[in-house]
């Protein structure tokens, strides 16, 4: 008998299971039509309230206060980009967070629990998925909103701006995965999931600079990647100025990637020897 | 009658089994405003504008706002807490015992919806103390039968707008994503956030929806903002009246249909 | 180190807390061995712990205490390679995406067992050939009828073609035509013809008498006894069995003062109401016996049978297989 797999092997084995995992996502999302149809149409019109909340305020589209703080002065493209971005946090609060809770209502959950791949092969299958749906729905969403509102973006600047969203999502994945976890022994874990994302929300600088949050909102925006994603992304599309360096940026979102991707990984393997222990699998 | 109490106290005694919950509900509206806040501050770097005030009534947008979110835990908790009723007793096991019992499940209905409003009712006056007492919201509550009048007004409507979602959620399995489109449909077009004015196809749409009139109305009367009483009054009441006999009318014909063809058991 | 034993089980115990102060011990101190391409079935009531004592082996619940190994490999330090060393399968229909094809659902399945890719097309019809399933290939799986859906859970379970299986409850819930073929295949197929080592659990006696080679009691978390179905039945000490039918509503307790009878049970079947006593001797106790019910119901039917596992269930535990405690 062979003992075990080798770690290439492993590797490969892991690597197929997520995108399998992927695959079986997309094939059971596109059976409900309508519902995938709403996925696409639903950006867009929650967009909408923060832009018209800024027309009724501003009296057009242009704020010289934003200008001066940013070297932004169009509303629309400003807020536009950020709220472009923060869509990845779907990907971390629900999809990865719901991964398991899903699985439980297919009814899936504990026989692909007895596959041997580590449980979180399928909150990263998740993550596969909901990455690739989430960026399609912002491509189709950066060409209808850049087309209809004029959007002027640097295009030599989407490369570097791809680079910081690549860790921005794999620090979101550390999140992502974080919730997945506490979902095993949270009952009401539907309540984190909203409570969280509504606190980054808060305190990401989607609609407006860091500049404008009380002093300790602005210091706990420094431990989040969507804080230097969107304001990477912002200065390399739109010319943002930066209070910080882009070396900086780089490097502290790759310090706190590498932090929340170890953290969400101890407490996901925390939790699910947890599940195991108090049996709570079958009470998700 | 008795039934519809029942009801409302099976449904307090299911709520207060998750705590965490009612402190949740109690603090989301007030936390989306936050962010409204701060973009108010990012773009005009004051707490009032003019622009603002030439559509809305009145300078200061962050009263505007949070009147806006806390008014609309009514139309929020009527979709989600009407609307998923049903779907709840799926999920407890308890919805074909309810369909076939001989109670008219409209009065069920109606005893959810009678919860939802004493529930958003105690709701809305915590967040009002919140903002009164922490956020330093001024409001004047002397005109208090002219308040409560308009929001009786506003609750009648939502509950045929709850009996239209409870039948959606009837008809359709996965109703979850339609209601939150519904929600941000009525975010888009109602004045919540922001007076409908300021773009021609959100003031087209606003006037059919009754949040539009209440939150006028109660702006007017807690923020002293100039309205018309009886146009936005009589509209509400008319609108009630349409809402609440196409809601149950459209509840009846789905429960019927769903009877019919069986499809209870698909859930 | 790697075994003859299939599955090694020392001493397993697990307690689940219910409240403060509340404890259940759903297994309670577990030791058995299975060999290799043994038939061994776990036989007890609801509740008797077997589904926590397959969960355990099969790695989604960690022991409290206790040794457990499943081909050669520890559960707790190898779980991946335990995995992939089995197959489970477990009764009721929901282990299956029914929003998915037999094939994706099995095309799925093989890429999370790591079946090598040029394999898996040849393996998934060879599966939906075996099962008879071909023809339902491309129909989701929400409309495959109850035995389609179990047979197509079959399929999944050897889509990696495992050496051992755990087999839980396989025909809970089956219309008699697909028990039968789902115990002919657990028997003739999978044990007899590709060698696989079985660990079944059921509370059906007949399926255990049929299928299994040995058979350990499972009562209150605890193997109570454990042989080849033909001594446990020898091992009665009364060789024979009383069984009344009747109709009505009858207690244990107006047994109590019949001499010469041991471990009755009563059971309900079909409308019926069948009371078994264990004895030597049946004819002197038949007056008493059918006195004592005339008073309560109306019988129908007397005769003297063969001990069942069922009957030796009860005498070793007082508890009954459908009844449970």
């Amino acid at each position: 008998m062979k003992r075990g797999e080798g770690s290439t092997k492993r590797v490969f084995h892991y690597l197929r299971a997520i995108n399998a995992e992927n695959i079986k996502e997309w094939k059971i999302e596109l059976t409900y039509k309508p519902d995938f149809i709403r996925q696409f149409i639903e950006p867009f019109v929650y967009l909408f309230p923060y832009l018209l909340y800024g027309y009724a305020l501003l009296g057009g589209r242009y704020s010289e206060h934003l200008k001066d703080m940013t070297g932004i002065g169009d509303m629309v493209a400003y807020t536009f980009i950020g709220y472009l971005f923060i869509g990845f946090l779907n990907t971390a609060c629900w999809a990865m967070g719901f991964s398991l809770r899903k699985e439980q209502w297919y009814g899936t959950l504990e026989t692909i629990f007895v596959a041997p791949v580590p449980r979180w092969v399928y909150v990263a299958g998740m993550a596969l998925h909901s990455t690739c749906h989430q960026g399609l729905i912002m491509l189709i969403q950066a060409v209808v909103i850049t087309t209809f509102f004029a959007i002027v973006l640097k295009m030599g600047g989407l490369f570097p701006a791809l680079a910081l969203v690549l860790l921005m999502l794999l620090g979101l994945y550390g999140l992502g995965i974080i919730v997945a976890g506490l979902t095993i022994a949270l009952k009401q874990w539907w309540v984190v999931s909203e409570a969280l994302s509504t606190l980054i929300v808060v305190v990401t600088p989607i609609a407006y600079p860091l500049a404008v949050l009380p002093i300790v909102l602005r210091k706990a925006s420094m431990f989040l990647p969507t804080t230097y994603g969107i304001m990477g992304v912002r200065h390399f599309m739109l010319g943002e100025q930066l209070a910080v360096s882009l070396p900086t940026i780089f490097l502290r979102l790759a310090i706190i990637m590498v932090v929340w991707l170890t953290f969400g990984m101890a407490t996901f393997l925390i939790m699910d020897r947890y599940g195991r222990k108090k049996g709570s699998l079958s009470v998700y | 009658m008795w039934v519809v109490v029942e009801e409302v106290r099976k449904s307090f005694k299911i709520l207060l089994a998750y705590p965490v919950e009612v402190v949740f509900w109690i603090f989301s509206p007030l936390l989306w405003v936050i962010p409204l806040v701060f973009q108010g501050k990012a773009l005009i770097g004051a707490l009032s504008s003019t622009p603002f005030g030439a559509l809305a009534g009145t300078d200061e947008f962050i009263p505007y706002v949070l009147i806006g979110a806390i008014i609309s835990t009514y139309m929020f908790s009527a979709i989600w807490s009407m609307g998923n009723s049903f779907r709840d007793e799926t999920y407890y096991g308890t919805l074909e015992h309810i369909l076939s019992s001989p109670v008219r499940p409209a009065y069920i209905l109606l005893g959810k919806g009678l919860y939802n409003s004493i529930l958003s009712t105690s709701f809305v006056i915590v967040q009002l103390l919140i903002c009164v007492f922490i956020f330093g919201l001024e409001i004047t509550l002397v005109k208090v039968f002219p308040i409560f009048l308009f929001l009786l007004l506003l609750i009648a409507g939502l509950y045929g707008i709850g009996f239209m979602a409870a039948a959606l959620t009837l008809l359709i399995k996965e109703a979850h994503g339609v209601l939150h489109m519904f929600e941000y449909v009525l975010f888009l077009f109602s004045p919540i956030r922001y007076p409908v004015e300021v773009n021609p196809i959100t003031r087209a749409v606003s006037v059919f929806i009754p949040l539009t009139y209440a939150l006028i109305a109660l702006r007017g009367l807690l923020l002293d903002i100039e309205f018309n009483f009886w146009k936005n009054s009589i509209i509400l009441l008319g609108i009630d009246c349409a809402l609440l006999p196409l809601g149950l009318l459209i509840f009846h014909y789905i429960e019927k249909r769903t009877k019919t063809r069986g499809t209870l058991a698909d859930y | 180190m790697i075994d003859n034993g299939a599955i090694t089980v020392e001493g397993i115990y697990k307690v689940f807390k219910k409240g403060r102060s509340d404890e259940v011990r759903a297994v309670d101190g577990i030791s058995f061995d299975i060999k290799k391409g043994e038939l061994f079935g776990l036989l007890g009531p609801n509740g008797a712990g077997k589904t926590t004592l397959i969960k355990c082996i099969s790695t989604l619940l960690i022991p409290d205490s206790g040794a457990v190994r499943v081909a050669g490999y520890d559960i707790y330090r190898e779980p991946l390679e335990v995995r992939r060393h089995i197959g489970v399968l477990t009764g009721g229909e929901r282990s299956l995406y029914w929003k998915l094809n037999p094939v994706e659902n099995l095309r799925y399945f093989a890429a999370l067992y790591g079946v090598p890719r040029k394999h898996v097309g040849d393996r998934i019809d060879y599966l939906l050939e075996l099962m008879g399933l071909t023809e339902k290939a491309g129909a989701r799986v929400e409309k495959l009828s109850s035995g389609m859906k179990q047979k197509l859970s079959i399929a999944r379970v050897l889509v990696h073609d495992p050496p051992i299986l755990l087999v839980d409850e396989p025909t809970l819930g089956l219309d008699p035509y697909f028990a039968r073929f789902i115990r002919d295949f657990v028997k003739n197929e999978l044990n007899r013809k590709q060698g696989k080592t079985i660990l079944l659990t059921t509370h059906y006696m007949d399926e255990a008498d049929e299928l299994c080679g040995r058979i350990a009691f499972m009562n209150r978390g605890r193997i109570e006894a454990m042989d080849t179905p033909v001594r446990l039945k020898r091992s009665m000490p009364q060789k024979q069995v009383l069984e009344i039918k009747c109709q009505g509503a009858i207690e244990k307790e107006i047994f109590d003062r019949v001499p010469d009878a041991a471990g009755i049970n009563i059971t309900h079947s079909d409308g019926f109401v069948y009371v078994r006593i264990n004895t030597d001797n049946p004819e002197m106790i038949l007056s008493s016996m059918i006195e004592l019910i005339q008073q309560k119901t109306k019988i129908f039917s007397v005769r003297v049978t063969a001990p069942t596992l069922e009957d030796v269930f009860v005498d070793l535990t007082g508890a009954s297989l459908r009844n449970g405690k």
